[in-house]
Order: C-alpha cells, then sequence, then structure tokens
C-alpha cells in the first residue's frame, strides 16, 4: 500500500498517464470495442481541444502566481463577436476567425494594464472583466443562436482530419507545444516563471514585475482566443452559452496537472494529460448513460484528491529535511561527548 | 587626482515614521575596498537599495564616476557597471544555479535562452569562488551557505566597476569567506571599486582600506582610511557612547528554587536531539547560535508546535505535555516574543488594543463570548502606560509604529497575559540604538520582578550584555552551557570554543 | 485631534457613507424620473426581498472573506442546503422550523468540511472550494432527479408562503395592517445581519477570527486557535449560504437545483464594495448590506427603463472596477499587487530591518475609521 502511494506521488505525469491510459482500456472495454472506432476516436479529440486550450489559458496566469477567472467570458465573447462581424457585417470568414483569437489577446492584455494600474487583486478585476464580457457577449448576440452556415470554410476546417485525428486537435496540440517552448527555452517565458517564483528577485535581476502580469495575462487571453476559434470552427453555431461552463475546467486541468497557485512553475504535459482525464470522464459518463452533473461530481472529487495528495508530497519533503537535520543533530551530539 | 567610482551626496530616503538615510555621504574610490559599518537599521541596506536602483531616494545626487546618475531600477544600476550582492537571499527557487546567476543578463540567442552560454558563464562566476557547483543543479537541491555563495557568483556575473557587498558573509564558512576575499583582492587589484558590510570586524579591519559608518541614517564616519581607527572606536562610532560602554547590572539568581521551565534531553520532530536546561524565576539563560542551529525551532517545540519524540518539558518541576500556544499560554503561563515581528509578532492592519489584547480575550469574554470594549481597552491602557509605548490612541494600526515600539506592542500582550516564563526570540532586530538600550532595561527589569526569561539572540555582543548564562546551540544540539562572565573577549571565545570543540577558534566578531 | 472638522472629513471619505448617499441619491433620482419605482408591492416589496437574500448571500462570502478565504461554492452549499430542506418538507413531511434547521445543518456540514480540508492539507481556500463546488453542481441535481418529481420540491409546509411571499400586510393588529412596500422575508435577514455584526465586534470568537484573518501566524502564536477558528468560519459561511438559499426557496414557493446558481458574483461584489478586505482582518456588515443594496438598486431602476441584463452586468462590473481603483488611488500605497492568496508564500528569509512595509506607507483610512467603529 505504502509503496503504492509512493509510486503514484513520484511523478505526477506518469500517474496521469496511467490514469489516461486505464480510463482508455476500460471505456474500450465497456464499449466492445466501440470506444476505438474511428466517429468515436475523433468526436473525442474534437471536444478534447477546447479542455486543453482553456486549461493552458489558465495555466499561463497561475505560472506568474495570478488567476484568470474571464478565461471563459472572453472566450465567449470573442466566438460571438467573430459569430457577428462574419454574419452581420459581412467580413470575410476566416478574418471573423482571426478576429476572435486577436479579441482574446487584447482582452487578456487588458486584464493585465487594468491590474497593473489600479493595483487590484487580480481576481476581482477578472471577476468584473468577466462580467463585463458576459453582458458584453449577450449585447451582442442576445437570445440568438448565429448559425455555423455563414462560415463553412472554417466549420470545414473544425471537421478536416488527418488519418482520423481532427486537424483542430492537432492544432491544439502545436498550440501546447508553443507554450511548452516559451516556458523552456524562450527568455520571455522564464521571466514569467521567475517572477511567479519569487518576485523580488525577479525584480532584483531586472525582471519588470508589470510587464510580466500583462504578457501572462495577454498570453492567456490569446489562447482563449484560439479556444473561442475552436468553437466556431467546432460548434454548429455561436450563442450566449458559449464559455459559459469553461471557467471550472480551465482550473481542473492545470491543478490535477500539478500546476502550483502560487506561481512559479507550469506544466504543460499534465495539463493536457488532466484535460484527457476530464474528457474520458465525460465519455465514461455518455457510455453509462448519466446524467451530464455527475462529470462535475467526478471531476471535483478528483481535483480534492490531486491536492491531498500533494500534500502527502510535501509532507515526505518536510520528513526528509528533518531527517538530515537529525543525523546533523547526532554528529554534533557525538562531537560533544568526545570533548567532554 | 582620480575620479570616485561612486559618490553619494547627501542623500536622505525616508519611510512612514523613520528616515531610513538622513543626508548619507559616502565617497569610493576605485580600487579600494570600502567598509561601510552600522548597527541593524542604520540604514546600510537602505543605501544599496537605493544606489541600485531598487529604492528612489527622496533627495540627494549619486555619481557614478564623476556622472550623475538616476536609476529608474534595477536593470539601470546594472548598465551602469554596479553589481550587487544583496543581504536576504532572494532566489528564483524553481531555477537551476545557472539561470539564478545569469538571471539579470539572460545570454541570448533572439528571444531564445542561450543554454550553453548559461552554462559557461555561470561556469565561470563559480570558478571565481573556487565552487564545485554544477550549473544545473537546481536551488532547491543547496544548502542555505551554498546559496549564499550563489548570490555572490551572481554579484560577479556582470562587468561591474563598483561591486556592492550586502553582509556576503552573514552564514557562509570561514573556509568559503576566504576565497570570496580571494576574488575581493583580484577585482581590486584591476580596479573594481567594491563597497563591503559587514557586522565582522575581523573581516572589515583585514579587507578594507577605508570606512564609512551610518548611525541612524547619518554619516558619522565618512570616507576616512581605515588605518587610522581602532576596533574599539569603530564600535563606539556605530553603536554611541550609550551602548559601548553599557555595564549589566548586579544580579543574583536564587539557584535554590524549582526550575519555572525545565528540559531533560528532549528530542522533538524539529529534529533536536537530547536538548537539556534549566531556568529559574528571575533568571535570564541566552540561548546562543547562528541562523539555523535551531534555537527558534526549540521555542515552537515548547510551546507544542512542534512534536516531543523523547524527553521531557518541566514546569515548575512538573511533567507536562503541550499541544499548543493556547495552552501554553493559559495553563502553564509560557510566553513567546516572536523574532520575526512583522510576520508573526504583530497585526500590522489592526489597532493597538487588538495587538495586545489578543491573549486575553478569553480572559475578559463574559456571557456568549463578549468582551466588553472597556475592559479591554483599560488592560492595554495599562500595558502602553507600564512599557512606555508611544501611540497616539490605542486604535492606531501597529504597521503605524516604528520597529521600537512595535517591539514593545508585540511583548506587551505577554505581559497583559501574565507570563510566567518569556521566550525571547531576537529582541531588538531591525530596533535603533537608543531604544536598543531601553529595551535592555526592560529586559533586567522584567527579570527582576520574577520572569524567567530564555534569550534567543544570534548577536552575541547582545547576549554577553544581558544573559546570566549561556547556552550554544547548533545543529539542533546544546553544545553546552556557560556563565556569563560579561567579558566579551573571553566570552566570545568560549562560545566559539563550543561550535568549533575541535578546530582553533574562529575570527570573532 | 478630533475637531468636527476631522470628524467630518474621516466620515465623508468612509465609504459606507459614500454608498448610502449613492443608494439615495439614485433613489431620489429613479423615483423622480419613473414614479413607478416607488410603488410598494410591485417595485419596492420585491427590491427588499432580493436585497434582503443576497445580503445574506454577500454575508456568507464576507466571513470567509474575513480571514482571507474565499467561498467559491457559495451558490453550490446554498442549492445543497435547499434541496435538504425541500426534501424535508416533501418527502419527511417535516414543519417549517425543523425543516429549516436541517438544512442549515446540511449547509453547516458542507462548510466544516471544506473548511476542514482546508486547514487539514494547507490548500488555498480558492482550489477547495472550486473543487467543491464542482462537486456540488455533481451532486445536487442528481439528487433532485433522483429524489423528486419534476427535478424540484414543490411541498409548501405551513408558514413558508407567509415569510417569503408575504409583506407587513399580512401583519394585523386590529385593523392596522402593515405596509405591503416591505416583505417579511427581511426579517430573517435582519436578525442574521444583527448576528453577524455582534458576532464580529462584540465576541471574543469574531475578534480571534479578525485577528487570524489579519495574520494566520502571529494570532497562532498568540495563543488562537487558528485551525479550529478557519474550520469555524467555513461553517458558519455554509450555514449562512444554506439560509440564504431557504429564503430564495421560499420567496418563490419552490425547492429547485437552480438555487443558487447566481449567487457568486453577487457575493463578492457586497462585501468588497462595502470595504470587507480580500486580504482578511477587517469586515463591515453594514458595508456588504450596502453595497449589495447599491448593485439591486440599480439593477432595479434600469429594469424599470428597460435596460437589458447585459448591460447591467457590464455596468455592474464597471462598478467594481471603478468604486476599487478610486479607492487605491486614494490610498496612493505602493504595495504589491498580486493575484490569489499565498498562504504558504515562503516568508523572507531575513529580516529586513532597514525598511518599515511599504504597503503601510500610508494605512488605509477607511480601514481604521471602521475598526474605531467597531470597537465602540
Amino acid at each position: 500500500m505504502k509503496a503504492t502511494m509512493r509510486f503514484l506521488s513520484s511523478s505526477p505525469n506518469v500517474t496521469l498517464a496511467i490514469i489516461v491510459a486505464m480510463g482508455v482500456v476500460l471505456l474500450g472495454f465497456k464499449s466492445g470495442g466501440e470506444f476505438f472506432g474511428p466517429v468515436s476516436v475523433t468526436t473525442f479529440f474534437r471536444f478534447l481541444a477546447i479542455p486543453i486550450l482553456i486549461g493552458l489559458a489558465q495555466m499561463i496566469t497561475l505560472s506568474v502566481g495570478q488567476l484568470n477567472l474571464a478565461v471563459g467570458s472572453i472566450g465567449g465573447f470573442a466566438a460571438c463577436l467573430a459569430g457577428v462581424v462574419v454574419t452581420d457585417f459581412g467580413v470575410p470568414q476566416w478574418i471573423g476567425a482571426l478576429i476572435a483569437v486577436v479579441v482574446g489577446g487584447l482582452a487578456g492584455i487588458v486584464n493585465g494594464v487594468l491590474i497593473v494600474v489600479t493595483k487590484i487583486n487580480g481576481f476581482i478585476v477578472t471577476l468584473a472583466t468577466m462580467t463585463i464580457l458576459m453582458g458584453a457577449q449577450y449585447a451582442l448576440v442576445g437570445t440568438r443562436t448565429i448559425s455555423a452556415d455563414a462560415w463553412p470554410s472554417v466549420t470545414q476546417f473544425g471537421k478536416s482530419e488527418i488519418l482520423g485525428i481532427p486537424v483542430i486537435f492537432i492544432m491544439t496540440l502545436i498550440v501546447a507545444g508553443l507554450v511548452s517552448f516559451y516556458f523552456a527555452k524562450m527568455v520571455g517565458g522564464r521571466r514569467l516563471l521567475a517572477t511567479g517564483d519569487n518576485e523580488t528577485a525577479a525584480e532584483y535581476g531586472g525582471i519588470s514585475i508589470d510587464r510580466s502580469l500583462i504578457t501572462a495575462h495577454g498570453l492567456s487571453g490569446l489562447l482563449a482566443g484560439v479556444a473561442a476559434f475552436v468553437a466556431v470552427a467546432t460548434l454548429p453555431g455561436v450563442n450566449q452559452s458559449v464559455g459559459g461552463d469553461w471557467l471550472l475546467p480551465s482550473f481542473a486541468a492545470p491543478i490535477i496537472g500539478g500546476v502550483v497557485l502560487t506561481g512559479g512553475a507550469v506544466a504543460v504535459l499534465g495539463t493536457v494529460l488532466a484535460a484527457t482525464i476530464v474528457r474520458l470522464v465525460d465519455s465514461a459518463r455518455a457510455e453509462f448513460q448519466l446524467a451530464p452533473a455527475w462529470v462535475n461530481l467526478v471531476v471535483g472529487a478528483v481535483v480534492l484528491g490531486t491536492v491531498a495528495l500533494g500534500r502527502v508530497r510535501a509532507n515526505r519533503a518536510e520528513a526528509l529535511i528533518v531527517q538530515q537535520r537529525v543525523r546533523a543533530a547526532e554528529e554534533a551530539l557525538a562531537e560533544v561527548e568526545v570533548v567532554r | 587626482m582620480t575620479v570616485p567610482a561612486l559618490e553619494i551626496k547627501n542623500l536622505t530616503k525616508t519611510f512612514p515614521g523613520v528616515k531610513a538615510l538622513d543626508r548619507a555621504t559616502l565617497t569610493l574610490m576605485p580600487g579600494t575596498v570600502h567598509a561601510l559599518m552600522g548597527e541593524n537599521g542604520a540604514g546600510k541596506s537602505t543605501l544599496i537599495k537605493v544606489v541600485t536602483g531598487i529604492l528612489h531616494g527622496d533627495s540627494g545626487t549619486i555619481n557614478v564616476f564623476g556622472e550623475n546618475v538616476h536609476f529608474d531600477g534595477p536593470t539601470d544600476a546594472m548598465d551602469a557597471g554596479i553589481g550587487v550582492v544583496h543581504q536576504e537571499r532572494n532566489v528564483v527557487r524553481g531555477f537551476t544555479v545557472g539561470e539564478n546567476i545569469c538571471l539579470s543578463k539572460m545570454p541570448r540567442k533572439g528571444p531564445l535562452v542561450d543554454w550553453p552560454e548559461v552554462k559557461i558563464q555561470a561556469k565561470r562566476c563559480l570558478d571565481m569562488l573556487d565552487l564545485a557547483i554544477d550549473p544545473d543543479t537546481p536551488m532547491t537541491e543547496l544548502s542555505a551557505a551554498q546559496t549564499q555563495l550563489v548570490e555572490i557568483a551572481r554579484g560577479l556575473y556582470t562587468e561591474t566597476r563598483v561591486l556592492l557587498l550586502d553582509e556576503p558573509t552573514a552564514s557562509i564558512s570561514v573556509d568559503e569567506a576566504m576565497r570570496l576575499f580571494r576574488v575581493i583582492e583580484r577585482l581590486k587589484a584591476e580596479g573594481t571599486a567594491i563597497l563591503f558590510v559587514s557586522h565582522k570586524l575581523e573581516e572589515v579591519f583585514e579587507h578594507c582600506d577605508s570606512i564609512t559608518v551610518l548611525r541612524d541614517g547619518k554619516t558619522v564616519v565618512e570616507s576616512q582610511p581605515l588605518a587610522g581607527f581602532t576596533r574599539d572606536e569603530v564600535i563606539d562610532k556605530m553603536v554611541g557612547r550609550a551602548l559601548a560602554h553599557l555595564e549589566a547590572p548586579q544580579r543574583s539568581v536564587d539557584m535554590t528554587t524549582v526550575p519555572a521551565l525545565a528540559l531533560n534531553a528532549l528530542s522533538t520532530t524539529a529534529g533536536h536531539r537530547n536538548v537539556s536546561f534549566e531556568l529559574r524565576r528571575g533568571e535570564i539563560l541566552g540561548l546562543y547560535g547562528l541562523v539555523g542551529a535551531g534555537r527558534t525551532e526549540l521555542a515552537r517545540s515548547i510551546l507544542g508546535l512542534e512534536g516531543v519524540v523523547a524527553g521531557t518539558v518541566k514546569v515548575k518541576g512538573e511533567d507536562v505535555r503541550i499541544r499548543s500556544v493556547r495552552e501554553a499560554l493559559q495553563k502553564y503561563r509560557i510566553g513567546y516574543v516572536t523574532e520575526n515581528r512583522k510576520e508573526e509578532g504583530v497585526f500590522l492592519l489592526q489597532p493597538i488594543t487588538t495587538n495586545i489584547a489578543v491573549t486575553v480575550w478569553s480572559k475578559l469574554a463574559k456571557f456568549m463570548g463578549y468582551v466588553p470594549a472597556k475592559d479591554e481597552q483599560s488592560l492595554v491602557a495599562e500595558q502602553v502606560a507600564q512599557l512606555d509605548i508611544k501611540i497616539s490612541s490605542q486604535d492606531q494600526m501597529a504597521g503605524q509604529l516604528s520597529g521600537g515600539n512595535q517591539q514593545k506592542v508585540s511583548l506587551a500582550k505577554w505581559l497583559a497575559a501574565n507570563t510566567e516564563v518569556l521566550i525571547i526570540d531576537e529582541p531588538t532586530v531591525g530596533i535603533d540604538v537608543r531604544t536598543k538600550r531601553s529595551f535592555y532595561d526592560l529586559i533586567w527589569k522584567l527579570a527582576d520582578e520574577g520572569m524567567a526569561i530564555l534569550l534567543i539572540s544570534s548577536d552575541l555582543s547582545e547576549m554577553i550584555t544581558l544573559a546570566d548564562r549561556i547556552a550554544v546551540m547548533e545543529r539542533f544540539v546544546v553544545r553546552g552551557e556557560i556563565e556569563n562572565t560579561h567579558h566579551y573577549e573571553e566570552m566570545s571565545q568560549a562560545v566559539i570554543r563550543l561550535i568549533h570543540p575541535t578546530s582553533t577558534p574562529a575570527a570573532g566578531e | 485631534m478630533t475637531t468636527v472638522m476631522a470628524r467630518v472629513k474621516k466620515t465623508a471619505a468612509n465609504p459606507r457613507v459614500f454608498l448610502l448617499f449613492l443608494i439615495v441619491l439614485l433613489v431620489v433620482l429613479f423615483g423622480s424620473l419613473k414614479p413607478a419605482f416607488l410603488n410598494g408591492p410591485f417595485v419596492l416589496a420585491p427590491l427588499m426581498s432580493s436585497i434582503a437574500i443576497f445580503t445574506v448571500v454577500g454575508l456568507a462570502q464576507m466571513v470567509a472573506l474575513s480571514v482571507g478565504h474565499m467561498n467559491l461554492a457559495v451558490g453550490q452549499m446554498a442549492s445543497l442546503g435547499a434541496m435538504v430542506m425541500g426534501l424535508c418538507y416533501d418527502v419527511f413531511r417535516m414543519p417549517l422550523i425543523l425543516g429549516l434547521l436541517v438544512g442549515l445543518v446540511a449547509g453547516a456540514a458542507v462548510g466544516a468540511l471544506t473548511g476542514w480540508i482546508i486547514v487539514k492539507t494547507g490548500v488555498n481556500s480558492f482550489i477547495v472550494t472550486l473543487a467543491m463546488s464542482f462537486a456540488l453542481i455533481g451532486l445536487v441535481p442528481a439528487m433532485y432527479s433522483w429524489l423528486s418529481e419534476g427535478a424540484a420540491f414543490t411541498s409548501k409546509p405551513a408558514g413558508l408562503d407567509l415569510i417569503g411571499r408575504q409583506t407587513f400586510a399580512s401583519i394585523c393588529m386590529g385593523n392596522t395592517c402593515g405596509t405591503d412596500a416591505v416583505p417579511l422575508i427581511i426579517l430573517p435577514a435582519i436578525l442574521i445581519m444583527g448576528l453577524v455584526w455582534y458576532l464580529y465586534s462584540r465576541t471574543r470568537l469574531g475578534r480571534e477570527i479578525l485577528v487570524t484573518g489579519s495574520n494566520v501566524k502571529a494570532a497562532e502564536l498568540s495563543g488562537v486557535p487558528t485551525g479550529r477558528r478557519l474550520m469555524f468560519v467555513h461553517t458558519l459561511s455554509g450555514t449562512l449560504a444554506a439560509a440564504a438559499g431557504f429564503m430564495v426557496a421560499a420567496s418563490v414557493g419552490s425547492f429547485t437545483p437552480a438555487i443558487g446558481s447566481e449567487f457568486m458574483l453577487p457575493s463578492f461584489v457586497g462585501p468588497i464594495l462595502g470595504g470587507t478586505l480580500l486580504a482578511g482582518g477587517f469586515v463591515s456588515v453594514i458595508g456588504t448590506f450596502l453595497g449589495i443594496t447599491l448593485t439591486l438598486v440599480i439593477r432595479k431602476g434600469l429594469d424599470l427603463f428597460g435596460v437589458g441584463l447585459e448591460t447591467m452586468n457590464v455596468l455592474l462590473g464597471v462598478i467594481l472596477l471603478v468604486a476599487l481603483s478610486t479607492e487605491r488611488f486614494r490610498l496612493a500605497s505602493g504595495g504589491r499587487r498580486r493575484g490569489g492568496e499565498r498562504p504558504s508564500g515562503e516568508p523572507a528569509q531575513t529580516d529586513d530591518p532597514d525598511q518599515p512595509d511599504e504597503a503601510l506607507k500610508d494605512p488605509p483610512e477607511s480601514v481604521q475609521t471602521e475598526d474605531k467603529e467597531l470597537a465602540r
């Protein structure tokens, strides 16, 4: 039992990958292999794109020790704006899709600038912009649903696949790869991590905290914008409900994936795997014909479990430090004996 | 006539209630090592922070090689050729050693980090200090001393004409310090101007050419050759007459009484092994040790915040098992004045009343937990008067008080609760000299009134002034206990012998 | 020191006085532009009814904020409490008070569980309450569809309609009846406000909670059992949320899974506009009430002018930002601007003796004034 615990808590990514594998096997078994059928696989990956993107969007703000409650409303607003400009203003469909991405990034930058300029807690600022954007989204579309028929070529892109894998999912993986590259190799990404890890050290090292905060929120918004593009490309239409249920999954993926709220660390692979697990839970839910609400229950429980596991890990690290101390103390004690 | 590398004229910096720098003036010549001395709170770190662009001075001028400069941020100072090793260890713990060293100016290829170059550069800096640390080592794997050494390596990373070292040797070994001084000598020979802050007089006299002394933000010795000074004169200048010649009062402790607090071969979950001492009414027992020796953790163990593995704690002769601070306070009358005033001692954004009454609410509470505000205020007023705490009203927030008054507030809450044993951890950190003196008097007075005091300090001179006996702690073990003769030389030798029983006594303060 | 001018100045700087002034101004403005705004039974009574409910919601959040925590599950705890009450009335045929008590206990229990997890794991309350809200969003509707017909409990015990949907007009002494402009549901809200106010301003428990919020380490080292206080606060937050859930159910007449789904945003807006600090250590019951009142008065007023829900949302967000940033600019503090709380931030390794806390350069005046108010 103890050995199992140790193994489970050794590396989050290994644990997550094992859970994914077990989930896949279980689902495949339960569905009598149907889960591995081409249609199921394509659907599974197509609807995995958004959870991954919003999870990464949240992860980037977490990396500097901030939160972005507005991930969903940025995405929803950007998607609806794209729909409106294409349908009502005759903007070319691909320009409209691009607008979704750009507007997402701009909204994120506004978040960052507001936090830096007003010096209000990021939680409150994004709570406020979340409300504002939700209102703006409603103002754009009201109660209507803008049909995806207006952007057939974008929809076609959303439907296209290579060897049964949706192009949109491949695009998502490329985005994840870029995010990973940014944090691992690029000066900008390292600056964000330094800021999140130790603000004073970063400041003394000549890193502008303000710039880091704006960059992180800007990138977070940009990814929410990409998620909005995916929504535009894959949904039958956009309406006021787009983005409404993104908030909770956006936190679940990075937290289950091993990102801490205090900042200074990212886990791109962990976030992708965790989003996959959430998606598997959803598939299982459909397979077992349970109410959609159960997914939330399971995800909530998993987040709490992850958090508890993290505590186990931290406790072990502390115990290790004490062990070292005890060893040193015993040596010191022996020296005293010798002198006496 | 050479141009001074760094010239500070009439630099003033005010924080609320405190003039951290009051027309401070300093001239640092190239190719010299210049000592900046002063007590805690004298303004040394503030001066360094202003010169490196982290803080902004209120008035005064700074010239670097004759050129008037105004730094908006640390980057400007770096660009002007000023390198710095800060007193606080501020590292990015999630990064490797190499990346921490290069943090201020990442080697890059376009937008990418040039990782091979990071390694090369870091290796170069580490080699200068003869450090065998791999640049790829995560910071989390380093000891406190190694972390400090990496901080020093970081100061050597950029091309510097002026190097500011703020207590670089505070937590490294004598051996490691020697390597640092070799680098300093080399840099000096190359013409770098070095400003060296240290509390260790030995180091200063051995390696520095000139000296500036700050006291309460004012320059009391301005850029004079060190050769003209004796050690005693420097101490005099630093602390002022009032403290330099402070005589401990004659005190006697009745050693026949049952110890108010005794540890018997105590081992704790924090890592202590076999710790024993006895503390009687009216006695001041000093617990001396360096940072990380396990002193504060011992206090926490006594308060029940760490578990007991073996051995016993006795209060007035009875074996006790203390499980929480509340129990220590209410059942055994033990109080703890923390070393970390701002983070653990006072509630900065709460009124004085709350800050002092917090320990007595349970005593004042009436039916349904009702606490009459009047009772609370009169009790607090009593303490404010007794300790002579300077406040405008009880509604004033603790954060608005000066450090010394905050410390008194932090002490007052225990006096209000009638504690009989008081553990005082680093009582005078960050307190100006005059307040320090009044604190010493206060501690003596409390002891004379019968309080048993466990005084924890890493300031040896403070310990030798205040304590009746001194227990020396190192690596979570009490290395020995000695009667205090109040003779500085003799006592410091004895203490060092306890810490390093086998080696020859190293340089003291 | 305490000249009249100084006192006037301080009072004017008090955000609560400012809020009250704004509310009066808006009521006069709306009332004179649209006399319908002052219609008792159709405008004022429903307005007061929602003020009563959301004040309790705001207080549920405020108590969590008082220790520097958050309760993102405030709405879901309300829906859980309401579900248990509905179950008691529908299935077990309990009388009003008994079912209410069972529901409050359910709210308290889920709050206590949340608090226990936070204290035991040391994990940020944001994550734990977020996860808790996930779990409850899953659990509550599932329970409804399992235990009720049509996903709602519709049985009404005696008295539910009286407290939830009637006004003082129903309370008669002989021939004189009360006004029909004031709903009876304000009574439980006033009672709860009084109790919470008493807790924070008069009792040892409330004071210990506030110091725990102000600085948990210092509180622990001063002998305050901080773990128990944190758990109490979350228990209280859950209880108050369940109470708010009951009030919603009573006012709409049935217990449904939708109860509480709209709680999160107002629960923060009310206390924060009212001056409660996100960082903990300071609360204002009256401020929470005024903050909620202001937002609901604006909402109702704009509603009468035919302004849509979306504009009101935008406005609400803007109000929040403007209110807080003006406050910040007034303080002109050079403090930090971090996002979420940092409960386990490592302490600095060496105290910097030279430098007083920069964030305290200019301690918030409003806080100062208010603390006095509380102490009095």
